[in-house]
Protein backbone atom coordinates (compact mmCIF):
# COMPACT_ATOMS: atom_id res chain seq x y z
CA UNK A 1 0.00 0.00 0.00
CA UNK A 2 2.71 2.39 1.05
CA UNK A 3 4.76 1.62 -1.98
CA UNK A 4 1.71 2.11 -4.17
CA UNK A 5 1.10 5.61 -2.80
CA UNK A 6 4.76 6.43 -3.16
CA UNK A 7 4.80 5.13 -6.70
CA UNK A 8 1.73 7.13 -7.67
CA UNK A 9 3.24 10.28 -6.16
CA UNK A 10 6.41 9.73 -8.16
CA UNK A 11 4.44 9.03 -11.31
CA UNK A 12 2.28 12.11 -10.76
CA UNK A 13 5.30 14.31 -10.14
CA UNK A 14 6.92 12.92 -13.24
CA UNK A 15 3.80 13.60 -15.33
CA UNK A 16 3.54 17.18 -14.04
CA UNK A 17 7.15 17.97 -14.84
CA UNK A 18 6.74 16.38 -18.26
CA UNK A 19 3.82 18.71 -19.07
CA UNK A 20 5.60 21.71 -17.60
CA UNK A 21 8.63 21.06 -19.73
CA UNK A 22 6.85 20.75 -23.02
CA UNK A 23 8.93 22.97 -25.26
CA UNK A 24 8.70 24.18 -28.80
CA UNK A 25 12.09 24.82 -30.32
CA UNK A 26 13.96 25.83 -33.45
CA UNK A 27 17.60 26.24 -34.38
CA UNK A 28 16.85 27.66 -37.82
CA UNK A 29 14.91 30.79 -36.90
CA UNK A 30 15.19 33.84 -39.15
CA UNK A 31 16.11 37.30 -38.00
CA UNK A 32 16.35 40.13 -40.53
CA UNK A 33 17.15 43.76 -39.94
CA UNK A 34 17.11 46.69 -42.28
CA UNK A 35 18.43 50.20 -41.80
CA UNK A 36 18.36 51.34 -45.40
CA UNK A 37 18.06 54.96 -46.42
CA UNK A 38 16.46 55.69 -49.80
CA UNK A 39 18.93 56.25 -52.68
CA UNK A 40 21.85 54.81 -50.68
CA UNK A 41 23.22 51.28 -50.59
CA UNK A 42 20.85 48.78 -48.99
CA UNK A 43 21.74 48.12 -45.33
CA UNK A 44 20.14 44.79 -44.64
CA UNK A 45 21.26 41.54 -43.08
CA UNK A 46 19.75 38.18 -42.39
CA UNK A 47 20.55 35.42 -39.93
CA UNK A 48 18.95 32.04 -40.60
CA UNK A 49 20.57 30.20 -37.69
CA UNK A 50 18.71 31.76 -34.79
CA UNK A 51 17.75 29.57 -31.84
CA UNK A 52 14.47 29.95 -29.99
CA UNK A 53 12.67 28.07 -27.21
CA UNK A 54 9.05 28.49 -26.18
CA UNK A 55 7.66 26.83 -23.06
CA UNK A 56 4.10 25.82 -23.90
CA UNK A 57 2.90 25.88 -20.30
CA UNK A 58 4.22 29.24 -19.17
CA UNK A 59 4.65 31.22 -22.39
CA UNK A 60 8.29 31.83 -21.54
CA UNK A 61 10.19 32.63 -24.70
CA UNK A 62 13.94 32.81 -25.28
CA UNK A 63 15.92 33.68 -28.41
CA UNK A 64 19.64 33.59 -29.12
CA UNK A 65 21.30 34.89 -32.29
CA UNK A 66 25.02 34.74 -33.00
CA UNK A 67 26.10 38.08 -34.43
CA UNK A 68 28.60 36.53 -36.83
CA UNK A 69 25.70 34.69 -38.43
CA UNK A 70 24.26 37.89 -39.95
CA UNK A 71 24.95 37.97 -43.68
CA UNK A 72 24.98 41.15 -45.77
CA UNK A 73 24.93 41.51 -49.52
CA UNK A 74 28.07 43.66 -49.45
CA UNK A 75 31.04 41.89 -47.82
CA UNK A 76 32.65 45.13 -46.63
CA UNK A 77 29.43 46.12 -44.88
CA UNK A 78 29.42 42.77 -43.08
CA UNK A 79 33.00 43.40 -42.00
CA UNK A 80 32.22 46.88 -40.68
CA UNK A 81 29.11 45.59 -38.90
CA UNK A 82 31.15 42.94 -37.10
CA UNK A 83 34.29 44.95 -36.39
CA UNK A 84 33.14 48.52 -35.85
CA UNK A 85 29.48 48.62 -34.89
CA UNK A 86 28.33 45.43 -33.21
CA UNK A 87 31.86 44.36 -32.18
CA UNK A 88 30.97 40.71 -32.54
CA UNK A 89 34.26 39.37 -31.18
CA UNK A 90 33.62 41.09 -27.87
CA UNK A 91 29.83 40.58 -27.91
CA UNK A 92 29.30 37.42 -29.97
CA UNK A 93 25.60 37.00 -29.30
CA UNK A 94 22.35 38.82 -28.80
CA UNK A 95 19.63 37.32 -26.63
CA UNK A 96 16.01 37.87 -25.80
CA UNK A 97 14.37 36.51 -22.66
CA UNK A 98 10.77 37.16 -21.87
CA UNK A 99 7.20 36.01 -21.55
CA UNK A 100 4.29 36.04 -23.95
CA UNK A 101 1.48 37.97 -22.27
CA UNK A 102 -1.78 36.02 -21.75
CA UNK A 103 -0.40 32.98 -23.50
CA UNK A 104 -2.64 29.96 -23.42
CA UNK A 105 -1.47 27.11 -25.56
CA UNK A 106 -4.89 25.48 -25.78
CA UNK A 107 -6.43 28.68 -27.20
CA UNK A 108 -3.84 29.28 -29.93
CA UNK A 109 -6.37 28.58 -32.66
CA UNK A 110 -8.68 31.37 -31.41
CA UNK A 111 -6.20 34.12 -30.73
CA UNK A 112 -3.19 35.08 -32.80
CA UNK A 113 -2.14 38.57 -31.69
CA UNK A 114 0.15 38.62 -28.68
CA UNK A 115 2.54 40.91 -26.86
CA UNK A 116 5.90 39.60 -25.74
CA UNK A 117 7.47 41.35 -22.77
CA UNK A 118 11.13 40.89 -22.02
CA UNK A 119 14.72 41.97 -22.23
CA UNK A 120 16.96 42.22 -25.27
CA UNK A 121 20.68 42.01 -24.62
CA UNK A 122 22.69 43.39 -27.51
CA UNK A 123 26.21 44.81 -27.63
CA UNK A 124 26.42 44.20 -23.88
CA UNK A 125 23.43 46.48 -23.15
CA UNK A 126 20.11 45.29 -21.71
CA UNK A 127 16.86 46.90 -22.82
CA UNK A 128 13.30 46.22 -21.72
CA UNK A 129 11.06 45.77 -24.73
CA UNK A 130 7.47 45.11 -25.61
CA UNK A 131 7.13 43.33 -28.92
CA UNK A 132 3.87 42.66 -30.78
CA UNK A 133 3.82 39.21 -32.34
CA UNK A 134 1.50 36.88 -34.19
CA UNK A 135 1.45 33.24 -33.18
CA UNK A 136 -0.36 30.45 -34.96
CA UNK A 137 -0.21 26.69 -35.03
CA UNK A 138 -0.51 24.38 -38.01
CA UNK A 139 0.35 20.67 -38.23
CA UNK A 140 2.17 20.78 -34.91
CA UNK A 141 4.41 23.65 -36.03
CA UNK A 142 4.10 26.84 -34.05
CA UNK A 143 4.70 29.89 -36.22
CA UNK A 144 5.80 33.01 -34.39
CA UNK A 145 6.37 36.22 -36.35
CA UNK A 146 7.26 39.64 -35.02
CA UNK A 147 8.28 43.04 -36.34
CA UNK A 148 9.67 45.85 -34.29
CA UNK A 149 12.03 48.81 -34.33
CA UNK A 150 15.31 49.20 -32.47
CA UNK A 151 17.66 52.16 -32.44
CA UNK A 152 21.46 51.70 -32.40
CA UNK A 153 21.85 54.40 -29.73
CA UNK A 154 19.68 52.34 -27.33
CA UNK A 155 22.43 49.75 -27.31
CA UNK A 156 25.36 52.13 -27.22
CA UNK A 157 26.24 51.41 -30.86
CA UNK A 158 27.92 54.46 -32.30
CA UNK A 159 27.53 55.22 -35.99
CA UNK A 160 30.29 57.55 -37.22
CA UNK A 161 28.90 60.80 -38.62
CA UNK A 162 30.53 60.13 -41.99
CA UNK A 163 28.17 57.19 -42.65
CA UNK A 164 25.26 58.22 -40.43
CA UNK A 165 23.35 59.58 -43.43
CA UNK A 166 23.47 56.17 -45.07
CA UNK A 167 22.20 54.24 -42.06
CA UNK A 168 18.67 54.79 -40.80
CA UNK A 169 18.20 55.76 -37.15
CA UNK A 170 15.32 53.35 -36.84
CA UNK A 171 16.35 49.80 -37.57
CA UNK A 172 13.47 47.57 -38.63
CA UNK A 173 13.78 44.07 -37.25
CA UNK A 174 11.72 41.11 -38.42
CA UNK A 175 11.72 37.67 -36.80
CA UNK A 176 10.18 34.44 -38.04
CA UNK A 177 10.35 31.25 -35.98
CA UNK A 178 8.94 27.88 -36.98
CA UNK A 179 8.94 26.10 -33.66
CA UNK A 180 8.66 22.35 -33.42
CA UNK A 181 7.86 20.26 -30.38
CA UNK A 182 11.03 19.08 -28.72
CA UNK A 183 11.45 15.33 -29.01
CA UNK B 1 50.13 69.85 -76.12
CA UNK B 2 51.49 69.65 -72.59
CA UNK B 3 48.08 70.55 -71.19
CA UNK B 4 46.50 67.71 -73.09
CA UNK B 5 48.96 65.22 -71.64
CA UNK B 6 48.31 66.33 -68.07
CA UNK B 7 44.60 66.08 -68.74
CA UNK B 8 44.98 62.52 -70.04
CA UNK B 9 47.08 61.50 -67.05
CA UNK B 10 44.48 62.95 -64.70
CA UNK B 11 41.71 61.02 -66.41
CA UNK B 12 43.76 57.83 -66.19
CA UNK B 13 44.47 58.34 -62.48
CA UNK B 14 40.80 59.01 -61.87
CA UNK B 15 39.80 55.84 -63.69
CA UNK B 16 42.34 53.70 -61.80
CA UNK B 17 41.34 55.29 -58.49
CA UNK B 18 37.68 54.67 -59.18
CA UNK B 19 38.35 51.09 -60.15
CA UNK B 20 40.35 50.43 -56.97
CA UNK B 21 37.72 52.11 -54.79
CA UNK B 22 34.94 50.11 -56.42
CA UNK B 23 36.84 46.87 -55.90
CA UNK B 24 37.44 47.74 -52.27
CA UNK B 25 33.83 48.60 -51.52
CA UNK B 26 32.36 45.70 -53.47
CA UNK B 27 34.97 43.07 -52.63
CA UNK B 28 33.81 39.46 -52.69
CA UNK B 29 32.55 37.58 -49.68
CA UNK B 30 34.84 34.99 -48.14
CA UNK B 31 34.59 31.69 -49.93
CA UNK B 32 34.58 29.24 -47.06
CA UNK B 33 34.29 26.33 -49.49
CA UNK B 34 37.70 27.03 -51.02
CA UNK B 35 39.46 28.22 -47.85
CA UNK B 36 41.89 25.87 -46.16
CA UNK B 37 40.67 24.64 -42.84
CA UNK B 38 42.58 25.91 -39.80
CA UNK B 39 41.75 23.02 -37.51
CA UNK B 40 40.31 19.54 -37.64
CA UNK B 41 38.32 18.57 -34.57
CA UNK B 42 35.62 16.13 -33.45
CA UNK B 43 32.18 17.58 -32.67
CA UNK B 44 32.12 16.78 -28.90
CA UNK B 45 35.61 18.14 -28.45
CA UNK B 46 34.73 21.38 -30.25
CA UNK B 47 31.78 21.84 -27.87
CA UNK B 48 34.07 21.13 -24.92
CA UNK B 49 36.41 23.91 -26.04
CA UNK B 50 33.59 26.46 -26.03
CA UNK B 51 32.17 25.21 -22.73
CA UNK B 52 35.53 25.70 -21.06
CA UNK B 53 35.82 29.19 -22.57
CA UNK B 54 38.56 28.11 -24.87
CA UNK B 55 36.86 28.63 -28.19
CA UNK B 56 36.91 32.35 -28.85
CA UNK B 57 39.97 32.09 -31.05
CA UNK B 58 37.97 29.83 -33.37
CA UNK B 59 35.27 32.44 -34.07
CA UNK B 60 34.96 33.28 -37.75
CA UNK B 61 37.59 30.62 -38.60
CA UNK B 62 37.14 27.91 -41.18
CA UNK B 63 37.32 24.55 -39.46
CA UNK B 64 36.76 20.88 -40.25
CA UNK B 65 34.48 18.94 -37.92
CA UNK B 66 33.95 15.18 -37.71
CA UNK B 67 31.00 13.50 -36.08
CA UNK B 68 27.80 11.47 -36.27
CA UNK B 69 24.52 13.07 -37.30
CA UNK B 70 22.20 13.17 -34.28
CA UNK B 71 19.40 15.22 -35.85
CA UNK B 72 18.40 16.85 -39.12
CA UNK B 73 16.94 20.33 -39.56
CA UNK B 74 15.96 22.47 -42.50
CA UNK B 75 19.19 22.72 -44.52
CA UNK B 76 21.27 21.87 -41.50
CA UNK B 77 22.41 18.97 -39.35
CA UNK B 78 23.48 18.48 -35.75
CA UNK B 79 26.51 16.33 -34.99
CA UNK B 80 26.68 14.36 -31.73
CA UNK B 81 24.17 16.81 -30.20
CA UNK B 82 27.06 19.23 -29.91
CA UNK B 83 27.66 20.96 -33.25
CA UNK B 84 25.03 22.50 -35.52
CA UNK B 85 26.07 22.96 -39.14
CA UNK B 86 24.16 24.87 -41.79
CA UNK B 87 25.00 23.93 -45.35
CA UNK B 88 25.59 26.18 -48.34
CA UNK B 89 23.45 23.93 -50.51
CA UNK B 90 20.58 22.49 -48.51
CA UNK B 91 19.58 19.43 -50.52
CA UNK B 92 21.75 16.75 -49.05
CA UNK B 93 21.35 13.03 -49.11
CA UNK B 94 22.19 12.56 -45.48
CA UNK B 95 20.37 10.73 -42.75
CA UNK B 96 20.62 10.34 -39.01
CA UNK B 97 23.49 8.21 -37.67
CA UNK B 98 25.67 8.92 -40.74
CA UNK B 99 29.31 9.64 -40.01
CA UNK B 100 30.40 12.83 -41.71
CA UNK B 101 33.32 15.20 -42.14
CA UNK B 102 32.42 18.78 -42.96
CA UNK B 103 34.04 22.16 -43.36
CA UNK B 104 32.45 25.44 -42.33
CA UNK B 105 32.77 28.76 -40.57
CA UNK B 106 32.46 28.75 -36.80
CA UNK B 107 30.02 31.49 -35.73
CA UNK B 108 29.90 30.81 -32.01
CA UNK B 109 28.44 29.01 -29.01
CA UNK B 110 24.70 28.82 -28.48
CA UNK B 111 23.89 28.62 -24.76
CA UNK B 112 20.20 27.88 -25.29
CA UNK B 113 20.88 24.50 -26.83
CA UNK B 114 24.48 24.15 -25.66
CA UNK B 115 25.77 23.69 -29.18
CA UNK B 116 28.45 25.26 -31.33
CA UNK B 117 27.14 26.70 -34.60
CA UNK B 118 28.75 26.63 -38.03
CA UNK B 119 27.49 28.18 -41.24
CA UNK B 120 28.38 27.96 -44.96
CA UNK B 121 29.30 24.30 -44.54
CA UNK B 122 30.28 21.87 -47.26
CA UNK B 123 30.45 18.14 -46.92
CA UNK B 124 33.90 16.62 -47.27
CA UNK B 125 32.96 13.02 -46.60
Amino acid sequence: MKTNTLLSIILFAYAVTAIGQEKYITKTGELTFEASVPSFEEVRAKNTNVSAVLEAETGNFAVLALMKGFRFKVALMEEHFNENYIESSQYPKTTFKGTIKDFDFSRLSEKSEYTILGTITLHGVEQQVEIPATISIADGTLLLAAQFVLRPEQFNIKIPSIVSKKIAEDVNVAAVFKLQKQK
Amino acid sequence: MKKKRIFLILILLFAVGGFLAYNYVYQDHRDIKSETSQLEISAPYLLERFKTNNGDDLLNKTITVTGTISSMEEGAITLNESVYAQFLEPDLELKEADNVVLKGRCIGYDELFEIVKLDQCTLIK
